[in-house]
């Protein structure tokens, strides 16, 4: 049984080819990964699009014709946001292990102007339509200055999946710096973090599920309150 | 933390995926002649050849090693065997005199334990052989064991040759791992390392020495506890080779439970820490051959790989933590959070790194058990428990780190 040198030097380019492949694979994967984020937002604009659309023609056909379809849109929407929002984080996480990447910071900016816009409309919509899904508003900060942030979201992505259909929640990225998100921190009077806003009532601090359903009680007649 | 634990995966990914790769080519190679030895031709005469044997409270298991050894297809005027008693408390005295005849079966008896490589001297200065096979007192070997071994020998460069370790009692799943595991390790694993003459170690269960070498390097290294893989580092320094012969076995018994794996792993990791640190010198030396690179690259690939199995185990415990006290605040509920859709966006380079490490583990066992002779038959459990063994052995190893840096002293 022999072995020439030859072998060390083949394996040694079958392992670089490797370790260039799993690179590529890698960047494959980005590449994918930043596709379905920009099909994402494109589809949360087209929603927002068509909301508009609507919005504006209550103004000329009166409320009555447009609230059932626009409900039936911001539901959607509502979704489509969530999803997207939950994409973002977890393709960022993925992409941002060793490296940070401008592309999902500019997506978190546009998603979050984006949510400004949805919850305006919804606002509106609670005037025009008997519309009475429960806004919660959620302000969070990165880790190092927040450490409580990720429980207090844990405890609103649990909430959303038990309650969906009666919340909409909007969580708002205060790093970003967006000019907007520190309106709606003014406008709501938010000095620190975590912070919910609860039909434009502001609890800052961390709240377990069952204190948040106490707070959301004190607002709505949610079916978690019996 | 992340910079760190990157540049680990990248090292031992590197190192890792390397060394499968040299070693499945030089397999697919040398595939047909796995099992080819040389032979003796019809002129050449056979040699001369002492079997020696250290034996300490082998009671159970003596009498089967010398019945093994008197069926052995070799002229019996050509081979000898020496026991040495290392000072038993049980029975072991009287079972070997009833074989010992003074001629054939010779018996050394030392009333007081003096460890087992020197006992092995103590048998190994009396033989008579050119060769000198050591072998374990609960051990038994194939008839063709000698006929296949001795004609390595014809090489003057050889020193030393190896044979296949196979486990005589496989009854229970840790033994039915330990025995895949022996036939990769100890057996088709130091037959490619061969090729390269890269052979670290000469099994106690049976492994045999051309004598003038052993005399040469001044016989086993009494003071240390894997005296079977110090030799084999100064075989190498001296210039002679270490082979391995396939197509023969010895049959040894193995642990039965994890507590006994661990003892006969920490014995084994302390001891080639200890072995390494006594022959640095043998380190990157041209010299030495392959095998003063094989030794580092071998050595790093466990350190780099324990840093890794480490800081992985930490973060994965930290996490785990991180995400069970999230579900303190959502009154436990733990299936909410749960999401069995598996999206292969979310893989993260590490992930695809660990994947494919996985991948390589894998092709290595399968190609390797397929190779093999007579290997256990391919059950997904053995695959998964053999995984699993990897994992420990990874503690035990770190625990060898512990005693060898504090200078614990560790018992046979």
């Amino acid at each position: 049984m022999v072995t020439n040198k030859g072998i060390f030097i083949i394996a040694a380019v079958i392992t670089v080819m490797l370790f260039i492949s799993i690179y590529s694979f890698n960047l494959f994967l980005n590449t994918q990964r930043e596709r379905v984020v920009v099909e994402r937002m494109k589809d949360v604009l087209e929603e927002y699009q068509e909301i508009q659309a609507l919005s504006l023609m209550s103004d000329v056909f009166g409320k009555d014709m447009t609230c059932l379809s626009l409900e039936s849109r911001l539901a959607q929407m509502d979704k489509t946001l969530w999803d997207t929002g939950v994409k973002i984080d977890r393709y960022r996480e993925a992409t941002e292990k060793f490296i940070t990447d401008p592309f999902y910071l500019d997506q978190k900016r546009k998603f979050n102007r984006n949510e400004i816009i949805y919850f305006s409309l919804l606002q509106n919509m609670k005037q025009w339509c008997t519309f009475n899904q429960t806004t919660i508003l959620y302000f969070y900060k990165k880790k190092e200055e927040c450490p409580w942030c990720d429980a207090q979201a844990f405890v609103l992505t649990d909430l959303n999946k038990e309650i969906d259909s009666e919340i909409a929640i909007f969580s708002f990225d205060s790093d970003l710096g967006l000019p907007s998100i520190r309106t709606l921190e003014l406008f709501y009077k938010i000095d620190s973090y975590p912070c919910t806003v609860i039909e434009d009532s502001t609890y800052c601090g961390l709240h377990d599920k069952n204190e948040m359903i106490d707070l959301l009680c004190k607002h709505e007649d949610i079916s978690l309150c019996s | 933390m992340m910079l760190g634990y990157s540049i680990l995966v990248h090292i031992v990914w590197f190192l890792s995926t390397y060394f499968i790769v040299v070693f499945l080519l030089t397999l697919l190679k040398n595939k047909s002649n796995l099992y080819k030895s040389p032979e003796f031709s019809k002129n050449d005469a056979l040699p001369k050849v002492s079997i020696v044997i250290s034996a300490y409270n082998e009671e159970e298991k003596i009498a089967e090693s010398i019945e093994s050894l008197k069926t052995i297809d070799y002229p019996k005027e050509m081979y000898e065997v020496i026991i040495v008693n290392d000072g038993s408390e049980d029975n072991t005295k009287n079972i070997v005199l009833k074989y010992a005849d003074g001629k054939n079966i010779t018996f050394i008896d030392n009333t007081e334990n003096k460890g087992k490589a020197a006992c092995l001297n103590q048998g190994i200065k009396i033989a008579k052989g050119d060769y000198v096979a050591c072998m374990d007192a609960d051990s038994t070997v194939s008839k063709d064991i000698l006929r296949k071994t001795t004609p390595y020998f014809k090489d003057s460069k050889t020193g030393a040759v190896t044979v296949s370790v196979e486990v005589k009692n496989a009854n229970n799943f840790l033994q039915r791992i330990i025995q895949m595991e022996y036939m990769l390790g100890l057996s088709l694993f130091l037959k490619v390392f061969s090729s390269f003459n890269c052979v670290h170690v000469t099994p106690g269960p049976f492994s045999i020495y051309r004598k003038s070498v052993l005399e040469k390097i001044g016989y086993f290294d009494k003071g240390n506890i894997t005296e079977d893989l110090e030799i084999a580092y100064r075989i190498h320094k001296s210039g002679f080779n270490i082979r391995n012969c396939m197509s023969t076995h010895v049959k040894t018994v193995t642990p039965d439970n994890v507590k006994s794996l661990y003892r006969q792993r920490r014995r084994w990791y302390s001891g080639a820490l200890i072995t390494l640190w006594q022959h640095k010198d043998i380190l990157l030396k041209r010299n030495a051959g392959l095998f003063g690179y094989f030794i580092p690259y071998n050595y790093s690939l466990i350190t780099f790989g324990l840093g890794l199995f480490l800081l992985s185990t930490y973060l994965t415990i930290s996490n785990a933590i991180k995400n069970i006290s999230l579900y303190a605040f959502t009154n436990y509920n733990f299936f909410s959070n749960l999401s069995l859709n598996f999206d292969l966006l979310s893989l993260s380079i590490f992930g695809i790194f660990g994947l494919s490490g996985i991948i390589g583990m894998i092709m290595l066992v399968t190609v390797g058990l397929k190779t093999i002779r007579n290997s256990p038959r391919k059950n997904p459990s053995l695959y998964f428990g053999y995984f699993l063994l990897f994992f420990m052995y990874q503690a035990f190893w770190l625990a060898s780190f512990f005693l060898v840096l504090f200078r614990r002293k560790v018992k046979w």
